[in-house]
């Protein structure tokens, strides 16, 4: 646990000094610090309980939501609607985890992608409330101590601790008790009862936790964006996004998300200013590349070596 | 002897097939009850049942004179049950160390007392040098031993074992007979399922015969294996 803190610490003096050195590659940078703190939500639930969910857009779209609507609507700084909108989130997830977790197999996938799309739907018809198709701007912000949350730095620095903190919150969990039992009923449902765990529990709290993590990081998505669309923030795109950024990296495993965001906002980046609409090619061939050669992700495959390589000069010793 | 674990009228039916019918038991501290019969009898079924992994069709189950009928089968396990799988079901991804921590933590909130626990039934199991193998590298023997680690980390009154000596070569099988004998010395109430008539013989207070879902016989090892009912569903009749 202390090397991963170490690494943490790592991340974090490194990601406070960026700015400052990389003043022009903010945007790229917010994008990444997102989508790791997003993959690694969801890993919670995606790879360290085995619920894969496609339907992690409808969190990102509460979150910005609430902060838009918010703000607009009833003046309410967005630190008060992300912590709303993750009471939300985790409510929302409580309820569609309770209708589908008890159906094994692909079931629970399958109908995250519906919530997203009702989400979407909504956003859409109810017009008084979200600016219906158009999308809806957010136009003022306060200014807590002076800081101005349009500047880019200042979304910096919030996707930083946005990354941080679901990155400390899983390398608390892979320690501790609900660590083992997510893992536990991933594994094996029958045999994680035999231990007196509840399975459906279990996956519920991962959910409710990957679901108010996950619209935290779409509330600071929303003053990024500052115009948000349903059509954009509900995609299935980003769903699968999400999803992928966390298996490519590594499923179950705590940096294997962040290693992800590194790599696929990286790749697609260099690729679409080469290739422009190639972004997508880019994601089909990884997407082979690594269900092809390291099913585990990019961090799973290195962390099994190394698990084996340690217990291989145990033996020996 | 007060009973740990009573069951009466256990009938499990699958569709229109009774695959267990009318069967009951009972089990005391440091007992060993042990359930044989030809294959396909129902002694898994009634096993399944009994630990609230197969659903009942009728019948009563108490632990400790507490009605647990109702109860799903992780919260039998938090009462008191243990049980390992006939065919091992380890966490794969999990160390050796991990999977019986798992275990351990239904008892031990924090991490370094669940550690302990789980380093102490790998001792008592035999396993505690392989604590950090990953659990999907362990031989034949030593995912037994690991399944039983993990039911004895759940801190059980009653253990359920099914087959836990099906496979085992001659040395490995004695020493998980005398490891069973030690469980039931400890005063913890054994209910094994197995095939092994020296094991069942050796070990069995009390053994209970099924054959086609029926209760066929029931008493000591040598009364059950002279009774002609049991020769007959084991051998079949002229």
């Amino acid at each position: 646990m202390t090397k991963h803190l170490i690494g943490l610490g790592v991340l974090l003096a490194v990601g406070m000094a960026y700015p400052a050195i990389f003043p022009n590659n903010l945007t790229i940078a917010i994008s990444v610090l997102l989508f790791a703190g997003w993959a690694t939500s969801w890993d919670l639930l995606g790879g360290w309980n085995g619920q894969v969910s496609l339907g992690h857009a409808s969190f990102v779209g509460l979150g910005a939501y609430f902060v838009a609507i918010g703000e607009g609507q009833f003046g309410l700084a967005p630190w008060w609607t992300m912590a709303m909108a993750a009471a939300v989130a985790a409510v929302l997830a409580y309820f569609w985890g309770w209708l589908t977790f008890s159906l094994r197999g692909p079931y629970f996938s399958l109908s995250t992608i519906a919530v997203a799309e009702i989400l979407r739907l909504v956003a859409i018809n109810e017009e008084w409330l979200s600016g219906g198709a158009t999308g809806v701007f957010i136009a003022t912000l306060p200014e807590p101590f002076g800081i101005d949350l349009f500047s880019r730095t200042a979304q910096f620095y919030m996707a930083l601790a946005f990354a941080t903190v679901v990155i400390a919150t899983v390398i608390v969990i892979s320690r501790v008790r609900f660590g083992y039992q997510l893992r536990a009923v991933r594994e094996d449902e029958d045999s994680a009862m035999a231990a007196g765990i509840d399975p459906t529990a279990t996956k519920l709290k991962a959910f409710m936790l990957s679901a108010a993590l996950t619209s935290i990081g779409g509330g600071i998505y929303g003053i990024v964006l500052a115009f948000i669309e349903p059509h954009v923030i509900f995609a299935l795109l980003l769903s699968v996004q999400i999803a992928l950024t966390a298996i490519i990296g590594g499923r179950g495993t705590i940096w294997g998300p962040a290693v992800g965001a590194i790599v696929l906002i990286g790749a697609g980046e260099m690729f679409r200013t080469t290739f422009a609409e190639a972004n997508m090619l880019i994601y089909g061939i990884l997407i082979l590349v690594v269900v092809l050669f390291v099913p585990r992700g990019i961090v799973g495959e290195l962390a099994r070596r190394h698990i084996r390589r340690l217990y291989a000069k145990r033996a020996q010793g | 002897m007060p009973n740990v674990l009573r069951a009466d009228g256990i009938t499990v039916k699958f569709g229109g097939v009774t695959a267990v019918n009318n069967v009951g038991l009972s089990l005391g501290s440091g007992e060993i009850l042990g359930l044989i019969g030809p294959n396909g009898a129902g002694k898994t079924t009634l096993f399944n049942a009994v630990t609230g992994f197969a659903p009942m069709h009728s019948g009563r189950i108490a632990l400790l004179d507490r009605d647990i009928t109702a109860l799903p089968a992780f919260k039998r396990t938090r009462l008191g049950f243990g049980r390992t799988f006939q065919t091992e079901r380890p966490f794969e991804e999990l160390t050796v160390l991990e999977n019986v921590l798992v275990a351990a933590f239904l008892t031990a909130k924090r991490r370094s007392e669940a550690e302990r626990l789980a380093m102490s039934v790998l001792e008592q199991v035999g396993l505690a040098d392989r604590a950090h193998q990953p659990a999907l590298d362990l031989n034949l023997a030593r995912r037994r031993r690991l399944e039983l680690a993990k039911a004895l980390a759940v801190k059980p009154k009653v253990i359920f074992l099914d087959e836990i000596m099906a496979g085992l070569n001659p040395p490995a099988l004695r020493e998980m007979i005398a490891f069973v004998g030690s469980l039931s010395a400890q005063g913890l109430a054994v209910l094994m399922v197995e095939h092994i008539m020296e094991a069942i013989i050796e070990l069995s207070d009390h053994v209970i015969v099924l054959a086609s879902g029926e209760k066929i016989a029931e008493g000591t090892p040598q009364q059950v294996t002279s009774n002609e009912r049991v020769i007959e569903a084991y051998l079949g009749t002229d």
